[in-house]
């Protein structure tokens, strides 16, 4: 019954959006930490960013727009049919396919730290922690595991699907492993982490699949409709798409 | 999204007006005593003392509540396993079809400490966001020493943000009125769909804004705000709210 319990519980707990930690939940030390690891990361983004607009000045506004755009993806809500209710995708594997795991750090830092400062999405004191989980992890797992299966040959598509589902999975797992070592307490980590898992895979699971279709969807779509601009971006080749043509 | 406006709520009121440096440092101050608390009444004090702010900036009621909705639910969902899962002093316990459920004195005191530390700290961010405007906080961060990088790709998204919330409303209406989220594999076509579009205009409107930011003299850096100096009476007022905050916050 207590394991009943314990799932009734963790069910209701699913329909919080909670695809950021919330202000004020960590405590001081363990904010300063996930702050202080985001913090070289979004710098490396930044040198990126400065990088590529020399050669290009339109790269600035582009990044620019790009985040907006992770801005208003993480604010939409899709149905979660498990759970009978709605949450929302990152973002941050298609930004990642299209500028790079680098630039996509900071363009989900910009985004986040809008979030927090206008909708109390996220926070200010979780900026550090929110970074590290959707921005570092999330953007590395989505670049890696989309270049990854083009070298081995997969399609845009397939490519495209295992990347969105899995900075999906990647983020919320680095979320729960934020959260349980931030609240635990006197508590042992890991049951804590087991349970904070436990409570996203009613949507998380569901989300990340749908995460995977959206972000095959939007790759596909570029292909089809501009295929010039993931040339641009080195999603794919010249020689790919006179290839393909 | 319907409570997010890109203008602080009340021009005249004296905290609109107070220099975003000196509000952000004494934001940032005030969020690092109450994360960093170990009571309860003080998260609490703040929660209060800022969620009256922003009434009296003239937030509507229903606008706050759509704003702390989210974090809200989140901390009472953390009292709750706080309460059931942690601590080994029993407070109750009931049963329900022969099976024991024990709440804990100990961990329903750990748990409302985070939650008040949630409410706390969401307020102090609210009453920021509700009484500056965007481009203010960013010229803070500047000052700040933010890179101004961050800060230029932060504008850029602040400024296209509505134009391309405005393009995502009417393809997500145009798409709604054509029965495009009726079923659910259709539902998710349609929002590839408008995702897709989105990222194809930010791509456009990237390479319209740099022609005409070309045609004015762009090249490759944006100004920033210039801040006035500083007023006396802004700097000591904060001085003082936030010496007597910490003085509770020691207490």
């Amino acid at each position: 019954m207590k394991r009943l319990f314990v799932v009734i519980l963790l069910l209701a707990a699913s329909p919080a959006h909670a695809m950021h930690i919330s202000e004020g939940i960590l405590p001081f030390n363990w904010a300063a930490l996930w702050f202080a690891v985001a913090v070289p990361f979004v710098a490396l983004g930044i040198k990126r960013l400065n990088m590529l607009a020399k050669d290009d000045l339109s790269f600035k506004p582009l990044v620019g727009l790009m985040a907006a755009v992770v801005f208003i993806i993480s604010c939409m809500p899709i149905p979660v049919p498990t759970a009978g209710t709605c949450s929302h995708p990152c973002g941050t594997g298609i930004a990642a396919i299209l500028v790079g795991p680098f630039v996509s750090i900071l363009i989900s830092g910009v985004a986040l730290l809008i979030q927090a400062l206008f909708l109390a999405h996220g926070g200010l004191s979780t900026w550090g922690a929110d970074v590290v989980s959707m921005g570092v992890v999330g953007s590395f797992m989505g670049w890696f595991v989309f270049r990854g299966l083009r070298t081995m040959g997969a399609s845009l598509g397939v490519a495209g699907f295992f990347a969105g589902l899995l900075t999906d999975w990647a983020t919320y797992a680095t979320t729960s492993v934020e959260l349980a070592s931030g609240i635990r307490g006197s508590e042992p980590f890991l049951p804590l982490f087991v349970k904070i898992l436990v409570a996203f895979i009613p949507t998380q699971l569901p989300l990340g699949l749908l995460e995977g279709a959206m972000t095959a969807g939007m790759v596909v779509l570029l292909y089809k409709k501009r295929p010039d601009l993931l040339v641009k971006m080195r999603v794919i080749t010249e020689k790919e798409l006179t290839a393909h043509a | 999204m319907h409570h997010f406006t890109r203008h602080p709520q009340n021009d005249d009121h004296p905290l609109t007006r107070l220099d975003a440096r000196v509000k952000l440092l004494s934001a940032l101050t005030l969020l690092v005593m109450v994360i960093s608390c170990r009571g309860i009444a003080f998260p609490l004090l703040v929660a209060g003392v800022c969620g009256g702010i922003c009434l009296s900036l003239g937030v509507r009621p229903r606008v706050l509540a759509l704003r702390f909705a989210e974090p809200l639910f989140i901390a009472g969902m953390v009292l709750l396993l706080k309460l059931f899962f942690a601590g080994t002093v029993p407070l109750f316990s009931f049963t329900i079809a022969g099976w024991e459920v024990v709440g804990h004195r100990d961990g329903l005191m750990e748990g409302v400490r985070i939650a008040s530390r949630i409410a706390g700290a969401v307020t102090v961010v609210a009453a920021v966001g509700f009484t500056t405007p965007f481009t203010d906080l960013m010229g803070a961060l500047a000052w700040l020493r933010v890179p101004k990088g961050f800060i230029e790709v932060a504008l850029f998204a602040w400024r296209y943000l509505f134009v391309l919330l405005d393009d995502a409303q009417v393809v997500y209406a145009a798409q709604k009125n054509r029965l495009g989220y009726a079923g659910y594999r259709r539902g998710l076509r349609s929002f590839g769909t408008l995702t897709g579009a989105l990222v194809i205009k930010a791509f456009d409107n990237s390479q319209n804004i740099t022609t005409a930011m070309v045609q004015r003299g762009y090249d490759g850096t944006m100004p920033l705000l210039k801040h006035r100096p500083f007023r006396l009476a802004e700097v000591v007022a904060a001085l003082l709210v936030v010496a007597c905050m910490g003085a509770l916050w020691r207490i």
